[in-house]
C-alpha cells in the first residue's frame, strides 16, 4: 500500500511536476491576496488570456515565453487603459473587449503555426511534459515575483488598501500599480504552464479569498494563501497520477474544496460561525442568556 | 484627552502656510472645474472649505493634496511644491468614511502605522520611534485598547478617530479632513473639534470640507466659499454671512424664514435657517410641528391662534 502511494516520487516528471506546482501555487496564491483585495480578479482573468499571443510569438521566434507574456501583458493592459479613459464605457466591457481579443489573435497565432507550440497546452496546461527551459523560467518567475513582494509588500497594501495615502505619502502610485500589474501578468503565464490559460484565474483568486475568511490580518492572509497554493498544487499533481486525470481539474478542484472548508467553517466568517452569533444575539435579544 | 507627542516639525516650521494662487484645474474632457482659485491660510488655522456638490470642493481638495495638477497657477506649502512637501511628510489626509474599505484585513495599529511609512526605509519596517509614535498617537485619541481590532469591528466615531490617528502618527503640518463629521456621534464630533483646536495651537493648518454649514463657525477661524472660483475667503466671522452662502448656495440651500412659516408671535427680529442637507424640523412652543410656508396653511395658523386665545 504505502509502495503504491510512493510511486509518484519515483518518476522524475511526476517529481519536477509536483514542486513546479507547489512553487507556482504559492506565488499565485501570495499574489491572490491582492487580487482579491484589489478587486481585480477580472483582471487576472484578462490577464491569463492576454499573454496567450506574446507565449505562442515567443515560440515561434525561440524567445523566452515570459518575455513575450510580459509585453503581451502589458500591451492589454496598456489598450484597456486607452479604451477606458476615451470612452465612457464600463470598465468589465473594456476589460472584456481587450482579453478576447487578445485570445482571440494567440488562438489563431496557434493554429497558423502549429508545429511550434500545441494548443492543448496552453489552453489546458502541460504540467506533466514541461521542458527543463520552462522549468527554469518558471523559476526565475516565481523567485522573482516573491523577491518583489517581500521587499514592496507593505507598499502594496498601502497601494490596494488606501490609494490616496499612498500619493499623500508621496509614494509612487503609478510604480506601485505597473508593479503589481506586471506581477499578474508574468505570474499567469507561469501559471499557465501548470493549469492552462483558461484556469489561471482560480490559482490568482481561490487562495486569497480562501484566507480572506480565515483571517483579520493581512500578514496572516499572505502566509496562509501561498502555504495553500502550494499545498493545492503539490497535492492536486500528485492526485492526478492516480486518477490519470488533468494536472489543473485536480489542483484547481481541490482549491475550491478548501475554499467551500472554509466558507462553512471558518472561525470568525463562515457560515456555521455567523449562524451562532445571530442565534446568539437572537436569544439575548429575548433576555435570555445564550 | 493625552498630551500630544512632540512634533517638531511644526513648531520649527514658522512659515508654515497653505498659498493656493490662481489655481485652474481641468479635466481631460475639457470642463473646468475650478479656475482662478486663490487663497492663503496661516500657521494656527482651522479652515472650512464650503460650497455645493459639483462647485469644485473636492477638485480643489484633491489639488491640494497633489492628485491633480493645475493646469495654471500653483499651491505651496510652507514655499514648498506640494510634491516635495509630500516627500517631507507634511500633508495628512483624513478621508471620507465611504472611501475606505472597511474590510480590509488591517488593525487599527497597522492604519495608524501607514501614517509612518514616508519616515521608514525602504522595506517599511518600523522602528522603536515609529511604534512609540503610534502608541502616542492611538492615547491621544482613546483609541489605544482597541488597537488589535479589525478596522471595520469599530463605530463610526471610533472609526474618524483611527484616521486622525494615522494624520497625528504622521506628524503632518497640514492635514486635509474630508466630512470629518459624517456618521459621527455628538461625543465624539466634540473630542475631534477639541483635537483639532489643540492641533491648531501647535501650528498646524487643518482644511476641513464639509456640507455641515452649523458646524463651520463653531469650530473654523477661516472660510473659503466656492463656486467653480473662491468667491470669498478669509475669518469665518467676516466670510460667513448670509449674503456669501446664497452666492455660494443659489438656489440649493432649503431655507427657514421665521416670518413666512407658520411660527406666530415671534418677536419681530427676523431670524433665518440655512441647511444644505436636509430640511431642518422646528418644532413651536407648544411642541408642534411648524411649516415653513404659511401660505396655503392659513386654517393650521388660524387653529393654533385660536388655541392660545383660548389659553
Amino acid at each position: 500500500m504505502m509502495d503504491a502511494l510512493a510511486v509518484p516520487f519515483h518518476y522524475d516528471y511526476m517529481l519536477k511536476a509536483m514542486w513546479v506546482s507547489a512553487l507556482i501555487g504559492s506565488v499565485c496564491g501570495c499574489l491572490s491576496c491582492f487580487v482579491t483585495l484589489k478587486g481585480w480578479s477580472l483582471m487576472g482573468d484578462a490577464l491569463s488570456h492576454a499573454v496567450v499571443p506574446g507565449v505562442a510569438l515567443a515560440y515561434l521566434v525561440g524567445a523566452p515565453f515570459a518575455v513575450g507574456a510580459f509585453f503581451a501583458g502589458l500591451l492589454a493592459a496598456v489598450g484597456m487603459g486607452f479604451v477606458k479613459t476615451k470612452t465612457s464605457l464600463r470598465e468589465d466591457a473594456v476589460i472584456g473587449i481587450v482579453f478576447t481579443t487578445f485570445f482571440a489573435a494567440g488562438l489563431l497565432l496557434i493554429s497558423l503555426f502549429p508545429s511550434s507550440v500545441s494548443l492543448k497546452s496552453i489552453v489546458f496546461g502541460n504540467l506533466l511534459g514541461i521542458s527543463d527551459a520552462d522549468v527554469s523560467q518558471v523559476v526565475l518567475i516565481a523567485l522573482g515575483s516573491l523577491l518583489v513582494l517581500g521587499l514592496r509588500w507593505r507598499d502594496l497594501v498601502l497601494f490596494c488598501f488606501d490609494p490616496n495615502q499612498a500619493r499623500a505619502l508621496g509614494l509612487n502610485v503609478r510604480l506601485l500599480n505597473f508593479t503589481l500589474l506586471t506581477l499578474l501578468s508574468v505570474t499567469a503565464v507561469a501559471a499557465l504552464q501548470a493549469v492552462g490559460a483558461c484556469l489561471v484565474v482560480a490559482m490568482l483568486v481561490t487562495p486569497g479569498a480562501t484566507a480572506y475568511l480565515l483571517t483579520d490580518r493581512f500578514g496572516r492572509m499572505l502566509g496562509l494563501a501561498a502555504g495553500m497554493g502550494a499545498g493545492t498544487s503539490f497535492i492536486g499533481a500528485y492526485a492526478s497520477y492516480f486518477l490519470d486525470g488533468s494536472t489543473g481539474g485536480c489542483i484547481v478542484l481541490l482549491q475550491t474544496l478548501v475554499f467551500l472548508l472554509a466558507l462553512v467553517w471558518a472561525p470568525k466568517h463562515g457560515l456555521l460561525a455567523s449562524r451562532s452569533k445571530r442565534l446568539q444575539a437572537l436569544k439575548a435579544a429575548l433576555g435570555r442568556p445564550a | 484627552m493625552n498630551p500630544a507627542p512632540t512634533n517638531s516639525t511644526v513648531a520649527a516650521g514658522l512659515r508654515n502656510e497653505v498659498l493656493v494662487s490662481d489655481v485652474t484645474v481641468s479635466y481631460n474632457n475639457g470642463t473646468v472645474a475650478v479656475y482662478d482659485a486663490t487663497f492663503r491660510l496661516q500657521a494656527g488655522s482651522i479652515c472650512a472649505l464650503v460650497g455645493v456638490n459639483g462647485s469644485g470642493k473636492s477638485t480643489l481638495f484633491k489639488t491640494i493634496m497633489g492628485f491633480l495638477k493645475p493646469a495654471q497657477g500653483s499651491v505651496t506649502i510652507g514655499g514648498e511644491t506640494i510634491a516635495s512637501a509630500q516627500r517631507l511628510n507634511w500633508v495628512a489626509y483624513v478621508p471620507q468614511s465611504e472611501e475606505v474599505d472597511w474590510s480590509f484585513p488591517v488593525s487599527v495599529w497597522d492604519v495608524v502605522m501607514m501614517g509612518r511609512y514616508g519616515y521608514m526605509s525602504f522595506l517599511r519596517i518600523p522602528g522603536a520611534a515609529d511604534r512609540r509614535l503610534v502608541e502616542a498617537s492611538l492615547r491621544r485619541v482613546e483609541m489605544w485598547d482597541f488597537r488589535e481590532r479589525q478596522i471595520g469591528e469599530l463605530s463610526g466615531g471610533q472609526k474618524k478617530r483611527v484616521f486622525l490617528a494615522r494624520a497625528l502618527a504622521q506628524q503632518g503640518r497640514v492635514i486635509l479632513l474630508d466630512e470629518p463629521f459624517t456618521g459621527v456621534d455628538v461625543k465624539t464630533e466634540a473630542a475631534i473639534v477639541e483635537l483639532l483646536r489643540e492641533l491648531r495651537a501647535a501650528g498646524n493648518i487643518m482644511l476641513v470640507s464639509t456640507h455641515n454649514l452649523g458646524s463651520v463657525p463653531e469650530f473654523c477661524d477661516q472660510t473659503v466659499i466656492i463656486n467653480r472660483t473662491v468667491l470669498a475667503a478669509g475669518p469665518t466671522v467676516e466670510v460667513f454671512t448670509e449674503q456669501n452662502l446664497a452666492r455660494a448656495f443659489g438656489g440649493v440651500l432649503r431655507h427657514f424664514r421665521f416670518d413666512e412659516s407658520t411660527i406666530q408671535k415671534h418677536d419681530g427680529r427676523t431670524v433665518t435657517v440655512l441647511t444644505d442637507d436636509e430640511r431642518p424640523l422646528v418644532f413651536g412652543k407648544d411642541g408642534h410641528v411648524e411649516y415653513s410656508q404659511r401660505n396655503g396653511r392659513e386654517e393650521v395658523v388660524k387653529q393654533r391662534a385660536e388655541q392660545e386665545d383660548d389659553e
